[in-house]
């Protein structure tokens, strides 16, 4: 499967929420698409491209937005595809996957605690790797590095 | 007390192609006081004896300076430890009970429980999201108790140390008694934090 053919299947269905498909090494293509139009593409990425396998969600703090990724496996094709989808920093918000690929649950949690993207309609969005209450993102570039004796006040919020 | 009955030797059995079973054990043939007995009698001597002795010695020193001895004794080669692990130290740390190192010629058993134990060895890297079941765990543990902080994640952090997740040093929640170094410390290097530990409580006096 070529980038061509992603956009080929994708185009009709999503409309200006597709942005662009360019050739990424390894997979068969990176689609960008537009936040608010999220479950329009996984269900035609799913359905209709036949990637049935969610492999990995992250995020990406580029300081002015934040970027969040997805990577599907299609068992047909034998390829990857990666997803992305820009969000602002301000409001980093995007719907879950989980409703397509149910194995976005954990990833999205993930993401949600490290980058601080919230996911809107997640079954389940609370701390992963991170106990309860813990109330930064450390994945974020504003996040520092601390003195240990400064973590430790405050991981008392903990 | 009953006095013992003489109880009559059993007929001897036939002699078979020349052989008797009965001239090969002497005890078969032959009456005794039973073992029990004597030793009942003997007690019955020694105890009034060993009680008195222990009472003046108790009025002479003092009941801490008699007993916490003792406890110190049976505490420090008995020590329990949890039979836990977090991260690679826990290697070693089983380790350190099998049949080379043998940890049980010092009479450290792990135990699955806390409740049964009276020594948490914290072995490997402490995340602040596992911190809270380990609070839980030593607060289980019945007194007295001592802590080993185990290699240099469970001392200081070790190379995690400014990490967003891990906690710097394990004293920051528990109360540490010995801390091991080494990364991770090999079984002798347990032992030894274990016979320090020993030295400590032979030490204790409240």
């Amino acid at each position: 499967m070529q980038p061509d053919d992603l956009s080929r299947a994708l185009g009709p269905k999503l409309g200006d929420g597709l942005l662009s498909v360019e050739a990424f090494p390894g997979t068969a293509g990176r689609v960008r698409f537009r936040a608010e139009r999220a479950l329009d593409l996984f269900r035609a990425v799913r359905d209709d491209l036949h990637f049935g396998h969610l492999s990995m969600v992250g995020g990406i703090d580029w300081v002015d937005h934040r970027e969040v990724f997805y990577v599907a496996w299609s068992d047909e094709a034998r390829q990857y595809v990666f997803l992305s989808a820009d969000v602002p920093a301000t409001a980093p918000r995007i719907e879950s996957a989980s409703a397509v690929w149910p194995s976005a649950n954990w990833h999205e949690r993930e993401t949600w605690e490290m980058v601080g993207i919230t996911f809107e309609n997640h079954p389940d969005l609370r701390h992963l790797l991170m106990p309860d209450g813990y109330v930064f993102n450390p994945l974020l570039r504003s996040f520092k590095l601390h003195e240990p004796e400064e973590l430790e006040v405050k991981a008392r919020h903990v | 007390m009953t006095t013992p009955t003489v109880q009559l030797a059993p007929p001897k059995p036939a002699a078979k192609d020349g052989f008797e079973l009965a001239g090969e054990l002497p005890m078969a043939t032959q009456a005794a006081v039973p073992f029990i007995e004597i030793e009942t009698l003997r007690a019955k001597e020694f105890l009034p004896a060993a009680r008195e002795a222990l009472t003046s010695l108790i009025a002479e020193q003092g009941q801490a300076k008699v007993i916490r001895p003792v406890f110190n004794w049976a505490g420090r080669n008995s020590l329990f430890p949890l039979h836990w692990g977090l991260a690679c130290c826990a290697i070693e740390f089983a380790a350190a009970f099998g049949a080379r190192w043998d940890a049980e010629r010092f009479g450290v058993v792990p135990r699955s429980s806390p409740r049964q134990c009276d020594l948490m060895i914290v072995n490997g890297t402490v995340t602040w999201k596992v911190a809270h079941k380990l609070i839980t765990l030593y607060e289980q543990m019945p007194e007295p108790k001592w802590v080993i902080a185990m290699g240099n994640c469970a001392t200081g952090g070790g190379p995690f140390r400014t990490a967003y997740s891990v906690v710097p040093g394990v004293d920051k929640l528990v109360p540490v008694d010995v801390y091991i170094a080494g990364c991770p410390p090999r079984p002798e290097a347990m032992l030894d934090g274990i016979l320090k530990l020993e030295e400590l409580i032979r030490e204790r006096k409240e």
